[in-house]
Protein backbone atom coordinates (compact mmCIF):
# COMPACT_ATOMS: atom_id res chain seq x y z
CA UNK A 1 0.00 0.00 0.00
CA UNK A 2 2.84 2.34 0.86
CA UNK A 3 6.14 1.93 -0.94
CA UNK A 4 8.92 4.36 -0.13
CA UNK A 5 12.14 3.98 -2.04
CA UNK A 6 15.36 5.92 -1.54
CA UNK A 7 13.44 8.94 -0.37
CA UNK A 8 15.47 12.11 0.09
CA UNK A 9 14.16 15.46 1.24
CA UNK A 10 16.30 18.53 1.70
CA UNK A 11 15.41 21.91 3.13
CA UNK A 12 18.00 24.12 1.52
CA UNK A 13 21.26 22.40 2.35
CA UNK A 14 19.86 20.54 5.35
CA UNK A 15 18.94 16.93 4.61
CA UNK A 16 15.86 16.08 6.67
CA UNK A 17 15.27 12.63 5.17
CA UNK A 18 18.15 10.68 3.73
CA UNK A 19 17.69 7.65 1.44
CA UNK A 20 14.79 6.21 3.37
CA UNK A 21 13.11 3.03 2.12
CA UNK A 22 10.29 1.07 3.68
CA UNK A 23 6.91 -0.45 2.84
CA UNK A 24 3.58 -0.91 4.55
CA UNK A 25 1.05 -3.59 3.60
CA UNK A 26 -2.73 -3.42 3.94
CA UNK A 27 -3.85 -4.36 7.41
CA UNK A 28 -0.55 -3.35 8.92
CA UNK A 29 0.36 -0.69 11.42
CA UNK A 30 3.82 0.65 10.77
CA UNK A 31 5.47 2.88 13.32
CA UNK A 32 7.93 5.64 12.57
CA UNK A 33 10.01 6.02 15.67
CA UNK A 34 12.57 8.71 16.23
CA UNK A 35 13.60 11.59 18.45
CA UNK A 36 12.91 15.25 17.65
CA UNK A 37 14.10 16.27 14.23
CA UNK A 38 14.46 12.68 13.00
CA UNK A 39 12.38 13.38 9.91
CA UNK A 40 9.09 11.73 10.87
CA UNK A 41 6.89 14.69 10.02
CA UNK A 42 8.79 15.37 6.82
CA UNK A 43 8.32 11.76 5.69
CA UNK A 44 4.61 11.87 6.45
CA UNK A 45 4.15 15.17 4.68
CA UNK A 46 5.67 13.67 1.57
CA UNK A 47 3.38 10.63 1.79
CA UNK A 48 0.31 12.85 2.03
CA UNK A 49 1.28 14.88 -1.02
CA UNK A 50 1.89 18.02 1.01
CA UNK A 51 5.62 18.21 0.33
CA UNK A 52 7.35 16.97 -2.81
CA UNK A 53 10.35 14.69 -2.34
CA UNK A 54 13.77 15.96 -3.40
CA UNK A 55 14.66 12.53 -4.77
CA UNK A 56 13.44 8.96 -4.64
CA UNK A 57 9.99 7.55 -5.23
CA UNK A 58 6.95 7.24 -3.03
CA UNK A 59 3.88 5.25 -3.97
CA UNK A 60 0.60 5.06 -2.13
CA UNK A 61 -1.98 2.53 -3.32
CA UNK A 62 0.02 2.09 -6.51
CA UNK A 63 0.04 5.81 -7.34
CA UNK A 64 3.10 7.99 -7.36
CA UNK A 65 2.86 10.99 -5.02
CA UNK A 66 4.34 13.28 -7.62
CA UNK A 67 2.69 12.25 -10.84
CA UNK A 68 -0.68 11.18 -9.38
CA UNK A 69 -0.91 13.45 -6.39
CA UNK A 70 -4.72 13.73 -6.49
CA UNK A 71 -5.17 9.95 -6.57
CA UNK A 72 -2.84 9.60 -3.60
CA UNK A 73 -4.62 12.34 -1.67
CA UNK A 74 -7.96 10.65 -2.30
CA UNK A 75 -6.67 7.53 -0.54
CA UNK A 76 -5.08 9.10 2.50
CA UNK A 77 -6.46 10.28 5.82
CA UNK A 78 -4.03 12.52 7.65
CA UNK A 79 -3.77 13.82 11.17
CA UNK A 80 -0.95 16.37 11.34
CA UNK A 81 1.19 16.77 14.43
CA UNK A 82 -0.65 19.87 15.60
CA UNK A 83 -4.37 19.19 15.03
CA UNK A 84 -5.48 21.84 12.53
CA UNK A 85 -8.86 23.29 13.44
CA UNK A 86 -11.24 26.04 12.45
CA UNK A 87 -12.02 27.41 15.91
CA UNK A 88 -15.21 29.16 14.80
CA UNK A 89 -16.90 26.12 13.30
CA UNK A 90 -19.03 23.62 15.12
CA UNK A 91 -17.70 20.11 15.63
CA UNK A 92 -20.18 18.75 13.13
CA UNK A 93 -19.63 21.55 10.63
CA UNK A 94 -15.88 20.97 10.76
CA UNK A 95 -16.04 17.25 10.03
CA UNK A 96 -18.77 17.78 7.44
CA UNK A 97 -16.61 20.30 5.63
CA UNK A 98 -13.77 17.82 5.24
CA UNK A 99 -16.15 15.03 4.29
CA UNK A 100 -17.61 17.14 1.49
CA UNK A 101 -14.24 18.38 0.31
CA UNK A 102 -13.03 14.79 0.01
CA UNK A 103 -16.09 13.81 -1.97
CA UNK A 104 -17.76 11.48 0.54
CA UNK A 105 -20.96 10.24 -1.18
CA UNK A 106 -23.31 10.62 1.79
CA UNK A 107 -21.49 13.14 3.97
CA UNK A 108 -24.10 13.63 6.67
CA UNK A 109 -24.32 9.91 7.44
CA UNK A 110 -20.53 9.50 7.36
CA UNK A 111 -20.10 12.40 9.75
CA UNK A 112 -22.70 11.06 12.12
CA UNK A 113 -21.00 7.66 12.15
CA UNK A 114 -17.53 9.02 12.76
CA UNK A 115 -18.69 11.41 15.49
CA UNK A 116 -20.39 8.51 17.17
CA UNK A 117 -17.29 6.41 16.92
CA UNK A 118 -15.21 9.09 18.64
CA UNK A 119 -17.87 9.87 21.16
CA UNK A 120 -18.33 13.44 19.96
CA UNK A 121 -21.99 13.18 19.04
CA UNK A 122 -23.24 14.96 22.15
CA UNK A 123 -20.84 17.82 21.45
CA UNK A 124 -21.54 18.10 17.73
CA UNK A 125 -23.08 21.57 18.00
CA UNK A 126 -20.32 22.98 20.20
CA UNK A 127 -17.72 25.29 18.72
CA UNK A 128 -14.36 23.68 18.05
CA UNK A 129 -12.64 26.41 20.08
CA UNK A 130 -14.36 25.16 23.22
CA UNK A 131 -12.91 21.63 22.98
CA UNK A 132 -10.18 20.43 25.30
CA UNK A 133 -6.93 19.17 23.88
CA UNK A 134 -7.95 15.54 24.15
CA UNK A 135 -11.26 16.18 22.41
CA UNK A 136 -9.48 18.10 19.68
CA UNK A 137 -7.28 15.09 19.14
CA UNK A 138 -10.38 12.94 18.71
CA UNK A 139 -11.82 15.53 16.34
CA UNK A 140 -8.59 15.32 14.37
CA UNK A 141 -8.97 11.54 14.16
CA UNK A 142 -12.61 11.92 13.11
CA UNK A 143 -11.53 14.26 10.33
CA UNK A 144 -8.83 11.83 9.19
CA UNK A 145 -11.22 8.87 9.02
CA UNK A 146 -14.49 10.40 7.85
CA UNK A 147 -13.85 9.49 4.22
CA UNK A 148 -12.82 5.96 5.17
CA UNK A 149 -9.41 6.15 3.49
CA UNK A 150 -7.40 2.97 2.85
CA UNK A 151 -4.27 4.67 4.18
CA UNK A 152 -4.22 6.51 7.49
CA UNK A 153 -1.25 8.67 8.48
CA UNK A 154 -1.10 9.84 12.08
CA UNK A 155 1.69 12.14 13.18
CA UNK A 156 2.35 11.72 16.91
CA UNK A 157 -1.34 11.43 17.79
CA UNK A 158 -0.65 10.83 21.49
CA UNK A 159 1.47 13.88 22.13
CA UNK A 160 0.27 16.41 24.69
CA UNK A 161 -2.82 14.60 25.94
CA UNK A 162 -3.45 13.03 29.33
CA UNK A 163 -2.63 9.35 30.01
CA UNK A 164 -6.25 8.18 29.87
CA UNK A 165 -6.69 9.72 26.45
CA UNK A 166 -3.37 8.31 25.31
CA UNK A 167 -4.62 4.80 26.00
CA UNK A 168 -7.85 5.59 24.18
CA UNK A 169 -6.04 6.89 21.11
CA UNK A 170 -3.78 3.83 21.07
CA UNK A 171 -6.85 1.61 21.14
CA UNK A 172 -8.32 3.55 18.23
CA UNK A 173 -5.13 3.14 16.25
CA UNK A 174 -5.07 -0.58 16.93
CA UNK A 175 -8.71 -0.87 15.86
CA UNK A 176 -7.79 0.57 12.47
CA UNK A 177 -5.67 -2.44 11.62
CA UNK A 178 -8.44 -4.48 9.98
CA UNK A 179 -9.47 -1.99 7.35
CA UNK A 180 -6.60 0.39 6.86
CA UNK A 181 -2.90 0.64 6.33
CA UNK A 182 -1.67 2.80 9.17
CA UNK A 183 1.50 4.82 9.48
CA UNK A 184 1.96 6.06 12.99
CA UNK A 185 4.76 8.19 14.35
CA UNK A 186 5.98 8.51 17.89
CA UNK A 187 9.05 9.18 19.91
CA UNK A 188 7.98 6.80 22.67
CA UNK A 189 9.50 3.37 22.33
CA UNK A 190 7.00 1.49 24.51
CA UNK A 191 4.08 3.01 22.64
CA UNK A 192 5.36 1.84 19.29
CA UNK A 193 6.01 -1.60 20.77
CA UNK A 194 2.40 -1.82 21.92
CA UNK A 195 0.69 -0.50 18.84
CA UNK A 196 2.71 -1.38 15.77
CA UNK A 197 3.27 -4.52 13.74
CA UNK A 198 6.44 -3.14 12.32
CA UNK A 199 8.72 -0.30 13.29
CA UNK A 200 11.04 1.91 11.29
CA UNK A 201 13.53 3.76 13.42
CA UNK A 202 14.77 7.08 12.15
CA UNK A 203 17.61 9.16 13.38
CA UNK A 204 18.66 12.39 11.68
CA UNK A 205 16.76 11.39 8.57
CA UNK A 206 18.34 7.96 8.25
CA UNK A 207 16.81 4.61 8.94
CA UNK A 208 18.86 3.04 11.70
CA UNK A 209 16.79 -0.09 12.19
CA UNK A 210 13.56 -1.71 11.06
CA UNK A 211 11.61 -4.80 11.97
CA UNK A 212 8.98 -6.17 14.30
CA UNK A 213 8.93 -4.68 17.79
CA UNK A 214 10.06 -8.00 19.33
CA UNK A 215 13.14 -8.30 17.19
CA UNK A 216 14.01 -4.65 17.62
CA UNK A 217 13.40 -4.83 21.34
CA UNK A 218 16.05 -7.50 21.62
CA UNK A 219 18.47 -5.64 19.38
CA UNK A 220 17.89 -2.40 21.13
CA UNK A 221 18.40 -3.55 24.66
CA UNK A 222 21.97 -4.66 24.68
CA UNK A 223 22.11 -6.10 28.14
CA UNK A 224 20.07 -5.07 31.13
CA UNK A 225 20.41 -2.23 33.51
CA UNK A 226 19.63 -2.25 37.21
CA UNK A 227 19.50 0.39 39.83
CA UNK A 228 20.88 -0.98 43.12
CA UNK A 229 21.11 0.67 46.53
CA UNK A 230 22.81 -1.28 49.31
CA UNK A 231 23.50 -0.15 52.86
CA UNK A 232 25.88 -1.29 55.55
CA UNK A 233 29.20 -0.46 53.90
CA UNK A 234 31.02 2.44 52.34
CA UNK A 235 30.01 3.11 48.74
CA UNK A 236 33.48 2.38 47.42
CA UNK A 237 33.43 -1.10 48.91
CA UNK A 238 29.95 -1.81 47.62
CA UNK A 239 31.02 -0.71 44.19
CA UNK A 240 33.89 -3.19 44.26
CA UNK A 241 31.56 -6.00 45.27
CA UNK A 242 29.13 -5.17 42.49
CA UNK A 243 31.88 -5.03 39.91
CA UNK A 244 32.89 -8.54 40.80
CA UNK A 245 29.45 -9.93 39.89
CA UNK A 246 29.57 -12.24 36.90
CA UNK A 247 28.65 -10.52 33.61
CA UNK A 248 28.55 -6.98 34.94
CA UNK A 249 30.58 -4.65 32.76
CA UNK A 250 29.98 -1.21 34.22
CA UNK A 251 28.99 0.12 37.61
CA UNK A 252 28.14 3.79 37.74
CA UNK A 253 27.29 5.80 40.84
CA UNK A 254 23.91 7.47 40.69
CA UNK A 255 22.29 9.18 43.66
CA UNK A 256 22.51 6.99 46.73
CA UNK A 257 23.12 3.83 44.72
CA UNK A 258 24.59 2.40 41.54
CA UNK A 259 23.51 1.58 38.03
CA UNK A 260 24.93 -1.75 36.97
CA UNK A 261 24.93 -2.79 33.32
CA UNK A 262 25.44 -6.35 32.26
CA UNK A 263 25.87 -8.16 28.99
CA UNK A 264 23.15 -9.93 27.09
CA UNK A 265 19.78 -10.89 28.40
CA UNK A 266 21.13 -11.80 31.76
CA UNK A 267 19.07 -10.69 34.74
CA UNK A 268 21.31 -9.76 37.64
CA UNK A 269 18.58 -9.32 40.21
CA UNK A 270 19.08 -12.77 41.74
CA UNK A 271 22.83 -12.20 41.88
CA UNK A 272 22.36 -8.89 43.68
CA UNK A 273 20.01 -10.32 46.32
CA UNK A 274 22.41 -13.21 46.87
CA UNK A 275 25.24 -10.72 47.30
CA UNK A 276 23.22 -8.76 49.81
CA UNK A 277 22.45 -11.90 51.84
CA UNK A 278 26.03 -13.18 51.69
CA UNK A 279 27.57 -10.00 53.04
CA UNK A 280 24.70 -9.06 55.32
CA UNK A 281 24.11 -5.81 53.52
CA UNK A 282 20.56 -4.45 53.69
CA UNK A 283 19.06 -4.16 50.21
CA UNK A 284 17.48 -0.69 50.04
CA UNK A 285 16.45 -0.59 46.44
CA UNK A 286 16.59 -2.80 43.36
CA UNK A 287 14.85 -2.04 40.10
CA UNK A 288 15.39 -2.44 36.39
CA UNK A 289 16.03 0.74 34.42
CA UNK A 290 14.47 1.50 31.03
CA UNK A 291 16.88 2.98 28.58
CA UNK A 292 15.78 6.27 27.14
CA UNK A 293 15.20 6.43 23.43
CA UNK A 294 18.26 8.61 23.08
CA UNK A 295 20.42 5.95 24.78
CA UNK A 296 19.02 3.34 22.44
CA UNK A 297 19.77 5.45 19.41
CA UNK A 298 23.28 5.97 20.63
CA UNK A 299 23.81 2.25 21.02
CA UNK A 300 22.27 1.55 17.63
CA UNK A 301 24.44 4.16 16.01
CA UNK A 302 27.55 2.80 17.69
CA UNK A 303 26.71 -0.66 16.43
CA UNK A 304 25.92 0.47 12.88
CA UNK B 1 -16.54 23.54 -9.48
CA UNK B 2 -18.05 21.61 -6.62
CA UNK B 3 -15.01 22.15 -4.44
CA UNK B 4 -15.09 25.89 -5.14
CA UNK B 5 -18.68 25.84 -3.96
CA UNK B 6 -17.81 23.90 -0.78
CA UNK B 7 -15.00 26.35 0.08
CA UNK B 8 -17.20 29.30 -0.83
CA UNK B 9 -20.02 28.14 1.42
CA UNK B 10 -17.78 27.71 4.44
CA UNK B 11 -16.24 31.14 3.99
CA UNK B 12 -19.55 32.90 3.51
CA UNK B 13 -20.81 31.27 6.70
CA UNK B 14 -17.65 32.51 8.44
CA UNK B 15 -18.40 36.07 7.31
CA UNK B 16 -21.85 35.91 8.76
CA UNK B 17 -20.47 34.52 12.02
CA UNK B 18 -17.65 37.02 12.32
CA UNK B 19 -17.94 40.07 14.59
CA UNK B 20 -15.42 41.94 12.46
CA UNK B 21 -17.55 41.49 9.35
CA UNK B 22 -20.56 42.89 11.21
CA UNK B 23 -18.49 45.79 12.45
CA UNK B 24 -17.43 46.51 8.90
CA UNK B 25 -21.03 46.26 7.73
CA UNK B 26 -22.10 48.70 10.45
CA UNK B 27 -19.37 51.21 9.58
CA UNK B 28 -20.25 50.79 5.93
CA UNK B 29 -23.91 51.58 6.50
CA UNK B 30 -23.12 54.44 8.86
CA UNK B 31 -20.79 56.15 6.39
CA UNK B 32 -23.02 55.64 3.38
CA UNK B 33 -26.08 56.66 5.41
CA UNK B 34 -24.57 59.94 6.57
CA UNK B 35 -23.34 60.77 3.08
CA UNK B 36 -26.70 59.94 1.57
CA UNK B 37 -28.52 62.00 4.15
CA UNK B 38 -26.35 65.05 3.49
CA UNK B 39 -26.79 64.74 -0.24
CA UNK B 40 -30.55 64.42 -0.01
CA UNK B 41 -30.65 67.47 2.27
CA UNK B 42 -28.61 69.48 -0.23
CA UNK B 43 -30.67 68.28 -3.16
CA UNK B 44 -33.76 69.95 -1.74
CA UNK B 45 -32.29 73.41 -2.22
CA UNK B 46 -28.87 73.52 -3.81
CA UNK B 47 -28.33 70.81 -6.46
CA UNK B 48 -29.88 67.69 -7.91
CA UNK B 49 -29.08 64.30 -6.32
CA UNK B 50 -25.81 62.69 -7.32
CA UNK B 51 -26.57 59.32 -8.95
CA UNK B 52 -23.10 57.88 -8.26
CA UNK B 53 -22.93 59.19 -4.72
CA UNK B 54 -22.65 55.88 -2.84
CA UNK B 55 -20.33 54.16 -5.33
CA UNK B 56 -18.03 57.21 -5.32
CA UNK B 57 -17.77 57.04 -1.56
CA UNK B 58 -17.13 53.29 -1.68
CA UNK B 59 -14.34 53.78 -4.20
CA UNK B 60 -12.48 55.59 -1.45
CA UNK B 61 -13.29 53.43 1.52
CA UNK B 62 -12.76 50.09 -0.23
CA UNK B 63 -9.04 50.80 0.06
CA UNK B 64 -9.53 50.33 3.79
CA UNK B 65 -12.36 47.81 3.81
CA UNK B 66 -10.92 45.31 1.35
CA UNK B 67 -7.85 44.54 3.51
CA UNK B 68 -10.06 44.05 6.55
CA UNK B 69 -12.45 41.76 4.72
CA UNK B 70 -9.75 39.58 3.22
CA UNK B 71 -6.87 39.51 5.73
CA UNK B 72 -8.20 36.38 7.44
CA UNK B 73 -8.87 34.28 4.37
CA UNK B 74 -5.53 32.55 3.87
CA UNK B 75 -3.48 33.91 6.79
CA UNK B 76 -5.69 32.04 9.24
CA UNK B 77 -5.28 28.78 7.35
CA UNK B 78 -1.54 29.20 7.62
CA UNK B 79 -1.61 30.04 11.30
CA UNK B 80 -3.96 27.25 12.33
CA UNK B 81 -2.23 24.72 10.10
CA UNK B 82 -5.47 23.87 8.29
CA UNK B 83 -3.67 24.73 5.07
CA UNK B 84 -1.92 21.38 5.49
CA UNK B 85 -5.27 19.59 5.35
CA UNK B 86 -6.50 21.73 2.46
CA UNK B 87 -3.39 21.03 0.45
CA UNK B 88 -3.62 17.30 1.15
CA UNK B 89 -7.30 17.13 0.22
CA UNK B 90 -7.99 15.83 -3.29
CA UNK B 91 -8.72 19.28 -4.69
CA UNK B 92 -6.95 21.79 -6.93
CA UNK B 93 -5.05 24.58 -5.18
CA UNK B 94 -6.79 27.08 -7.42
CA UNK B 95 -10.26 26.15 -6.17
CA UNK B 96 -9.21 27.09 -2.62
CA UNK B 97 -8.18 30.57 -3.71
CA UNK B 98 -11.11 31.08 -6.06
CA UNK B 99 -13.68 29.85 -3.53
CA UNK B 100 -12.30 32.22 -0.93
CA UNK B 101 -12.17 35.14 -3.33
CA UNK B 102 -15.75 34.58 -4.42
CA UNK B 103 -16.89 34.49 -0.80
CA UNK B 104 -15.31 37.88 -0.12
CA UNK B 105 -16.81 39.28 -3.27
CA UNK B 106 -20.19 37.85 -2.35
CA UNK B 107 -20.03 39.47 1.07
CA UNK B 108 -19.11 42.78 -0.55
CA UNK B 109 -22.01 42.33 -2.96
CA UNK B 110 -24.26 41.81 0.03
CA UNK B 111 -23.04 45.08 1.57
CA UNK B 112 -23.51 46.83 -1.75
CA UNK B 113 -27.03 45.44 -2.03
CA UNK B 114 -27.86 46.97 1.35
CA UNK B 115 -27.11 50.42 -0.05
CA UNK B 116 -29.70 49.89 -2.77
CA UNK B 117 -32.13 50.89 -0.08
CA UNK B 118 -30.98 54.49 -0.56
CA UNK B 119 -31.66 54.22 -4.26
CA UNK B 120 -35.19 53.02 -3.59
CA UNK B 121 -35.73 56.03 -1.37
CA UNK B 122 -34.42 58.29 -4.11
CA UNK B 123 -36.71 56.81 -6.71
CA UNK B 124 -39.62 57.67 -4.44
CA UNK B 125 -38.68 61.24 -3.66
CA UNK B 126 -37.15 62.44 -6.93
CA UNK B 127 -36.28 61.39 -10.47
CA UNK B 128 -32.71 60.09 -10.31
CA UNK B 129 -30.81 59.06 -13.42
CA UNK B 130 -31.22 55.33 -12.95
CA UNK B 131 -28.97 54.30 -15.85
CA UNK B 132 -26.18 56.43 -14.40
CA UNK B 133 -26.64 54.81 -11.00
CA UNK B 134 -26.60 51.32 -12.46
CA UNK B 135 -23.36 52.05 -14.33
CA UNK B 136 -21.77 53.37 -11.15
CA UNK B 137 -22.86 50.31 -9.19
CA UNK B 138 -21.48 48.00 -11.85
CA UNK B 139 -18.23 49.93 -11.71
CA UNK B 140 -17.89 49.79 -7.95
CA UNK B 141 -18.79 46.12 -7.94
CA UNK B 142 -15.90 45.35 -10.28
CA UNK B 143 -13.63 47.82 -8.48
CA UNK B 144 -14.47 46.13 -5.17
CA UNK B 145 -13.69 42.73 -6.64
CA UNK B 146 -10.27 43.95 -7.74
CA UNK B 147 -9.42 45.38 -4.30
CA UNK B 148 -10.57 42.15 -2.61
CA UNK B 149 -8.39 40.08 -4.93
CA UNK B 150 -5.40 42.22 -3.94
CA UNK B 151 -6.30 41.75 -0.26
CA UNK B 152 -6.50 37.98 -0.73
CA UNK B 153 -3.10 37.97 -2.41
CA UNK B 154 -1.48 39.49 0.67
CA UNK B 155 -3.38 37.16 2.95
CA UNK B 156 -1.51 34.35 1.17
CA UNK B 157 1.87 35.84 1.99
CA UNK B 158 1.84 35.56 5.78
CA UNK B 159 0.21 33.90 8.75
CA UNK B 160 -0.13 37.28 10.45
CA UNK B 161 -3.51 38.81 9.63
CA UNK B 162 -2.54 42.32 10.71
CA UNK B 163 0.54 42.24 8.54
CA UNK B 164 -1.54 40.98 5.61
CA UNK B 165 -4.02 43.82 6.06
CA UNK B 166 -1.23 46.35 6.35
CA UNK B 167 0.55 45.18 3.21
CA UNK B 168 -2.62 45.19 1.15
CA UNK B 169 -3.59 48.61 2.49
CA UNK B 170 -0.27 50.03 1.33
CA UNK B 171 -0.58 48.37 -2.05
CA UNK B 172 -4.13 49.60 -2.52
CA UNK B 173 -3.12 53.11 -1.52
CA UNK B 174 -0.41 53.03 -4.15
CA UNK B 175 -2.86 51.65 -6.70
CA UNK B 176 -5.32 54.34 -5.75
CA UNK B 177 -3.12 57.41 -5.49
CA UNK B 178 -0.32 56.19 -7.74
CA UNK B 179 -1.07 58.78 -10.39
CA UNK B 180 -0.01 61.55 -8.00
CA UNK B 181 3.51 60.64 -9.09
CA UNK B 182 2.51 61.92 -12.52
CA UNK B 183 1.81 65.31 -11.02
CA UNK B 184 5.24 65.35 -9.47
CA UNK B 185 7.04 64.70 -12.76
CA UNK B 186 4.78 67.33 -14.32
CA UNK B 187 4.58 65.50 -17.63
CA UNK B 188 1.06 65.15 -18.99
CA UNK B 189 1.74 61.97 -20.93
CA UNK B 190 3.32 60.19 -17.99
CA UNK B 191 0.50 61.40 -15.79
CA UNK B 192 -2.08 60.04 -18.21
CA UNK B 193 -0.39 56.65 -18.37
CA UNK B 194 -0.10 56.44 -14.61
CA UNK B 195 -3.69 57.49 -14.18
CA UNK B 196 -4.70 54.66 -16.46
CA UNK B 197 -2.90 52.20 -14.23
CA UNK B 198 -4.66 53.24 -11.03
CA UNK B 199 -7.87 51.85 -9.62
CA UNK B 200 -9.66 55.17 -9.73
CA UNK B 201 -8.32 55.93 -13.20
CA UNK B 202 -10.77 53.33 -14.45
CA UNK B 203 -13.61 54.44 -12.26
CA UNK B 204 -13.72 58.22 -11.91
CA UNK B 205 -13.70 59.17 -15.61
CA UNK B 206 -16.16 56.47 -16.65
CA UNK B 207 -18.42 54.50 -14.30
CA UNK B 208 -18.68 57.43 -11.94
CA UNK B 209 -20.20 59.63 -14.64
CA UNK B 210 -22.41 56.85 -15.94
CA UNK B 211 -20.21 55.59 -18.76
CA UNK B 212 -19.42 51.88 -19.17
CA UNK B 213 -16.23 51.32 -21.15
CA UNK B 214 -14.94 47.87 -22.10
CA UNK B 215 -11.37 48.84 -21.23
CA UNK B 216 -12.35 49.54 -17.62
CA UNK B 217 -14.11 46.20 -17.27
CA UNK B 218 -11.02 44.53 -18.74
CA UNK B 219 -8.77 46.45 -16.33
CA UNK B 220 -10.60 45.31 -13.20
CA UNK B 221 -10.96 41.76 -14.51
CA UNK B 222 -7.25 41.84 -15.25
CA UNK B 223 -6.35 43.01 -11.74
CA UNK B 224 -8.47 40.21 -10.29
CA UNK B 225 -6.96 37.59 -12.57
CA UNK B 226 -3.38 38.64 -11.87
CA UNK B 227 -3.89 38.91 -8.11
CA UNK B 228 -5.63 35.53 -7.92
CA UNK B 229 -2.98 33.92 -10.07
CA UNK B 230 -0.26 35.18 -7.75
CA UNK B 231 -2.26 34.07 -4.71
CA UNK B 232 -2.55 30.55 -6.14
CA UNK B 233 1.17 30.47 -6.80
CA UNK B 234 1.90 31.66 -3.27
CA UNK B 235 -0.30 28.91 -1.87
CA UNK B 236 1.47 26.35 -4.01
CA UNK B 237 4.82 27.59 -2.79
CA UNK B 238 3.76 26.48 0.68
CA UNK B 239 4.35 22.98 -0.59
CA UNK B 240 7.97 23.76 -1.30
CA UNK B 241 8.63 25.61 1.90
CA UNK B 242 6.88 23.07 4.13
N1 LIG C 1 9.94 23.75 6.77
C1 LIG C 1 11.20 23.44 7.13
N2 LIG C 1 12.22 24.19 6.75
C2 LIG C 1 13.49 23.89 7.10
N3 LIG C 1 13.84 22.83 7.85
C3 LIG C 1 12.86 22.02 8.28
C4 LIG C 1 11.48 22.29 7.95
N4 LIG C 1 10.73 21.31 8.52
C5 LIG C 1 11.59 20.50 9.17
N5 LIG C 1 12.86 20.92 9.02
C6 LIG C 1 14.07 20.25 9.58
O1 LIG C 1 14.08 18.91 9.12
C7 LIG C 1 14.46 18.01 10.15
C8 LIG C 1 13.39 16.96 10.33
O2 LIG C 1 12.22 17.58 10.84
P1 LIG C 1 10.87 16.81 11.11
O3 LIG C 1 9.88 17.83 11.50
O4 LIG C 1 10.54 15.96 9.95
O5 LIG C 1 11.25 15.89 12.35
P2 LIG C 1 10.31 15.05 13.31
O6 LIG C 1 10.87 13.69 13.36
O7 LIG C 1 8.90 15.18 12.91
O8 LIG C 1 10.56 15.76 14.70
P3 LIG C 1 9.55 16.05 15.92
O9 LIG C 1 9.62 14.85 16.81
O10 LIG C 1 10.16 17.26 16.56
O11 LIG C 1 8.22 16.30 15.35
C9 LIG C 1 14.69 18.86 11.39
O12 LIG C 1 16.07 19.06 11.51
C10 LIG C 1 13.99 20.16 11.08
O13 LIG C 1 14.67 21.23 11.68
MG1 LIG D 1 7.25 15.89 13.81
Amino acid sequence: MIVVKDLVRRYGTHTAVDRLSFTAQPGEIVGLLGPNGAGKTTTMRILTGFLPPTAGSVQVGGFDVQTDSLEVRRRVGYLPERVPVYPDMTVRGYVLFWARLRGVPRPAAAVEAVLKRFDLLDRQHKLVRSLSKGLRQRLGLAQALVHNPPVVILDEPTIGIDPGQVIEVREVVKSLRQEHTVLFSSHILSEVEQVCDRVVILHRGRMVAAGTPEVLGRQMKPGTHLYVALGGKAPAEIKKLLQKLDGVHTVREQGAGFVISSHGERDQRAAVTALSARHGLPLLELRPIELSLEDIFLTLLEKG
Amino acid sequence: MLTIWIIFRREVAQYFASPLAYLIAAAFLLLTGITFNNDVALSITVKPVEPALIPDLLAEIMVLIAPLLTMRLLAEEHREGTVELLLTAPIADSSIVIGKFLSAWAYFTFLLALTLLYQFILVNISQPDIAHTIAAYLGIWLYGGATLAVGLLFSATTENQILAAFLSLITLLVLYFGDSAGQIVANLDVAAILFNLTLRGHYAPSFSIGVVRAEDVVYYAGVMAVALFIAIRLLESKRWRG
